[in-house]
């Protein structure tokens, strides 16, 4: 028998590495995060490194988000209620990072104060060690707003602030710009879109070391395909050397994938879907392994179980790289 | 059988008067104003077809019933004086009766030269040898009792005997004339003959067009047409030199009904919609033919032939053929080829026996005056790889050489043409055509068409001002407006940041004259649609666009433009200035062309029948493309070097970081 050759694929460009949270000059975390580097595409050691392990991120609300699937109200029970706890208990979870969503900074879900935004993040990097990402409520105005206060009363920890859009980004750049944090650029699925945002953010003078790309998601069943496809091919653009498209990529499992109704209906649906205690599980967990082969190097994701899940997943992926 | 026939409820009619004119029409109910005013031939402009979309159709309703389904941007004071907008008002029943107001003339000479120049033919064309047109002088010897041969005959036998030209045919309008025609003329005459046919190179025999006396003075002349959706421009040319003479040139009068091919079809389905639109560009034409004709002392009945070249929804007009099938899928033409047409079929005020020939078209967006350009650009003869450009309210494109030709035509909308843009205008005396700004001060210096106080920025004025904005930071690559901007001349109105760039008052402006976010939008879409384009057309045959040798740029816009500002903005690819080259009215130098060489005809119908053309939206790369041209200058700079230097010059780049 003739040894099968395989064939290896050598690539001339690199994802840049982004570090998330310090333990100097301003900052207080116990751990960092570093994610991308990778000269390969996903899992491939025989082509290229991956010197990082992608990273999973347990997102956590400052108010009880009573739209939630029972299911993750059941499984977080009371920490919900508060931020601080709930990061804690994300910690002991697995989680890497903890994304901090200020929800109720939102206009229709209390207007909350920027001080109050402040007051939560500052309680959450009490209780946990691990980097922040930090979202804003999703509302442009409001956004800039809490973000602002929120990045001058948190420098030095490099923390993620997000999410920068074309229509609404300089603002969020400059504060991380002066403060020390890196941002999350998020763009609707689609390759030059994403490439247009990370140029307009390099163009204020951030450095591409502090960008994360959200390429957006879709869930398993919901444009899964369409995402994974203009993932890799944003990663094979940064592979071949296309400096704008060279940035560690982000994507919300947790979010789209419990957003589905596979994901909280119960009771009127089809047997073959069985029960939603595994279901809604089951969707984020194929959502998130599908986003990790297509390039993901941070997952941020809402079940506990989903999360060791995934950290089972990495340890097998990883193995021998 | 039953006997239960009641009377038909009848439709209730309105009974419109339209005042000052003081036509009255009976119309059903619900009709709209537009279509009864249509209907009486009275000149409503209506440049979106009756979309409701531009307000510009308005009249007043001086009394009567009348249903309004939109009021598009009037004012209460507007609206209680009676004003409305004609197609979306409709009528109710009984007497109504309708101010319509008359309009300002428009200046209607476009910008640009009416003198006459010596234009340039391609070298292949072999005029000398080969004319299309020829007079010759006959003396014919008088019939007698003895020579019983019939008048044709004898005229033919004449030109055998004494020119070598055999076969002749006349048709009927001839025929019936001849025979008094030829004793006035005491039997010398001249005769003018149209030499050969080349439709498809089926070489018919000489055809006879024209006989007077030959003692008379006279001329022999043809008309080349550039039918332009905008903008027509005739060649006036003398067959006896085969120099053009004089040009003239006006707006396309169909532009009432609609600024864009879209909009033409669109009107083109109303009621006597078709039949409006024909006779508008035929009297268009005939405009132009009395001008050259009043201006160079001839006749009309002098002009021996016509070319027409247009693009495919103009020819399908000129022709009265319904243009509606090139607007739906799978955009398909009636005709690409037209028959054979004398003046008198269409109308045109030439010599009724001339012959007009229609240049052929390819696609249903690249059309006879995209082939009059490959013809007189000479691409379809060279070596070097060639793309050939005609950027108007549509973009249309050719790749190739003399080996092969590949088309597309991509949608720019009419921001180039000032359309859609808040100040935006044509190339008329106020226009702003060119602009730059002061890197310090953010403070511009313009100039306007004939130094008259500025009105309005032009097509090239918008490609230099959105490239002055970007170059100093006011607008950032996505084409956001920087509201923060250290200057006056940013404002934020009506929510949409713009930048002033005259203030009322400056120059003597009579308002403020901006351009915001919206229109830079709409910029940036449109010149992202034609290097879309580009991209696609190279990609399709494995070239890249530096592969490309020479870049022509034809058609009315090209002449202003200005490579340099065109490809900071990412209009043109960023390839040496050397490589582009201007060539005028492509369009009406193809018809030049064809009307005075057998040649070019039979080379023009060549080309159309090799070209192949590239439907885009039958192409899933396009998207991707404009999507990535949707940026500026580009999502990939790479392709844009001298760009890059220049931001880079400028300082750390485009935006207030640093």
């Amino acid at each position: 028998m003739t040894p099968v050759e395989i064939p290896v694929e050598k690539w001339s460009g690199a994802v840049r590495e982004v570090t998330l949270g310090s333990s100097y000059g301003g900052g207080t975390r116990g751990s960092t995060v570093s994610v991308g580097g990778e000269t390969a595409l996903p899992f491939l050691g025989f082509e290229g490194a991956m010197p990082h392990r992608p990273a999973i991120a347990v997102e956590v609300q400052d108010m009880h988000p009573a739209d939630w699937s029972a299911e993750l109200q059941a499984a977080w029970g009371d920490a919900m209620d508060d931020a601080a706890t709930w990061a804690q208990k994300a910690v002991e979870a697995g989680a890497d990072l903890i994304a901090l969503k200020l929800r109720s900074c939102h206009p229709d879900q209390g207007d909350g104060s920027c001080e109050d935004a402040v007051r939560t993040v500052e309680r959450v990097l009490a209780a946990v060690p691990v980097p922040l990402i930090v979202y804003g409520p999703g509302s442009a105005d409001k956004d800039n707003e809490v973000l602002v206060a929120v990045a001058e009363k948190t420098k030095g920890e490099q923390l993620a602030l997000g999410l920068c859009e074309d229509k609404n980004y300089r603002t969020i750049v400059a504060a991380a710009l002066g403060n020390g944090h890196a941002v999350i650029a998020q763009t609707p699925i689609d390759v030059n879109l994403a490439k247009q945002l990370n140029i307009l953010i390099s163009d204020m003078g951030l450095p591409l070391e502090r960008v994360l790309m959200d390429p957006n998601t879709g869930a398993l069943g919901y444009g899964l395909e369409y995402t994974y496809s203009v993932m890799e091919r944003l990663r094979l653009a940064a592979l071949m050397g296309d400096s704008m498209t060279q940035q560690p990529m982000i994507c919300t499992a947790g979010e789209e994938a419990w957003r589905q109704k596979e994901g909280r209906a119960e009771g009127d649906v089809p047997e073959a879907w069985g029960a939603l205690a595994e279901r809604g599980v089951a969707w984020e967990i194929s959502t998130a392994t599908t986003l990790l082969e297509s390039g993901a190097d941070i997952l941020v994701l809402r079940h506990p179980a989903s999360v060791s899940a995934m950290r089972d997943a990495l340890d097998d992926l990883t193995k021998g790289a | 059988m039953s006997d239960t026939s009641t009377t038909k409820p009848r439709t209730a009619m309105a009974s419109i008067t339209f005042t000052p004119s003081g036509e009255t029409i009976e119309v059903p109910k619900g009709t709209s104003l537009l279509d009864a005013a249509i209907f009486c031939e009275l000149d409503v402009p209506a440049p979106c077809a009756g979309q409701g979309r531009c307000g510009r159709c308005r009249v007043r309703v001086a009394s009567g019933e009348v249903e309004r389904r939109s009021n598009a941007g009037m004012t209460t004071d507007e609206i209680l004086e009676g004003w409305a907008v004609a197609c979306q008002t409709y009528a109710g029943e009984g007497a109504i009766e309708i101010d319509v107001p008359e309009r300002k003339k428009e200046k209607v000479r476009p910008h640009g030269h009416a003198i006459a120049e010596p234009e340039s033919l391609p070298i292949t064309c072999d005029y000398l040898q080969n004319p299309a047109v020829r007079t010759f002088s006959l003396a014919i010897d008088p019939p007698t009792l003895e020579d019983q041969t019939s008048d044709f005959d004898r005229l033919c036998r004449a030109l055998t005997q004494q020119h070598g030209i055999e076969g002749v045919r006349a048709e009927l309008p001839m025929l019936r004339r001849l025979g008094k025609d030829l004793r006035m003329a005491n039997w010398k005459v001249s005769v003018t003959l149209e030499m050969r046919d080349w439709v498809y190179g089926s070489y018919l025999p000489p055809r006879l067009i024209r006989i007077y006396p030959d003692a008379f003075p006279h001329a022999s002349m043809g008309l080349a047409v550039d039918l332009g959706t905008t903008s027509v421009v005739a060649y006036l040319v003398d067959f006896h030199t085969g120099r053009v003479v004089d040009s003239a040139s006006a707006y396309n009068k169909q532009i009432a009904c609609g600024d864009d091919v879209i909009s033409r079809i669109i009107y083109a389905k109303r009621e006597k919609g078709l039949e409006r639109l024909h006779k508008l560009a035929v009297e268009t034409i005939n405009d132009l033919l009395e001008e050259l004709q009043v201006r160079n002392g001839i006749e009309l009945y002098e002009i021996h032939e016509i070319t027409v070249a247009g693009n495919t929804t103009m020819t399908h007009l000129l022709l009265g053929v319904d243009p509606r099938f090139l607007r739906e899928a799978p955009y398909i033409p009636t005709l690409s080829a037209a028959p054979k047409l004398v003046a008198g079929e269409l109308g045109l005020s030439a010599n009724m026996l001339a012959r007009v020939h229609i240049l052929p078209s390819v696609g249903s967006y690249v059309g006879g005056d995209i082939t009059a350009g490959v013809i007189s650009s000479g691409m379809y003869a060279t070596d070097k790889l060639t793309l050939f450009i005609d950027i108007g309210t549509n973009g249309e494109m050719v790749l190739g050489n003399k080996e092969w030709l590949l088309s597309c035509a991509c949608s720019a909308g009419p921001a180039f043409e000032g359309g859609g843009v808040r100040h935006g205008m044509r190339a008329s005396p106020g226009a702003i055509e060119d602009v730059f700004i002061d890197d310090a001060t953010l403070e511009p210096t313009f100039r306007t068409i004939d130094n008259a106080p500025a009105v309005g920025i032009c097509g090239s004025g918008l490609i230099d001002l959105l490239g002055e904005l970007f170059l100093t930071g006011i607008v950032d690559k996505s084409g956001h407006i920087d509201r923060n901007a250290p200057t006056q001349r940013v404002r934020v109105f009506d929510g949409v940041p713009e930048y002033v760039v005259c203030w009322a008052g400056e120059g003597g402006a009579q308002k403020d004259i901006t351009l915001t976010e919206s229109d830079v939008t709409g910029l940036l879409r449109a010149k992202a649609a034609i290097y879309a384009g580009f991209e696609v057309l190279c990609a399709s045959v494995g070239v890249d666009l530096a592969d490309v040798e020479q870049i022509f740029i034809g058609g009315a816009f090209g002449q202003y433009l200005n490579v340099e500002k065109a490809i900071r903005i990412g209009l043109l690819p960023d390839q040496p200035v050397e490589r582009f080259h201007f060539l005028g009215n492509t369009s009406a130098l193809g018809a030049f062309a064809a009307l005075l060489c057998v040649s070019a005809r039979l080379e023009v119908n060549d080309v159309a029948s090799k070209m192949t053309y590239l439907e885009l939206s039958a192409d899933n790369t396009f998207m991707d493309e404009y999507t990535s041209a949707l940026f500026l200058p580009h999502t990939d700079l790479i392709g844009f070097p001298s760009v890059s230097a220049a931001l880079a010059a400028r300082g750390s780049g485009n935006g207030n970081g640093g």
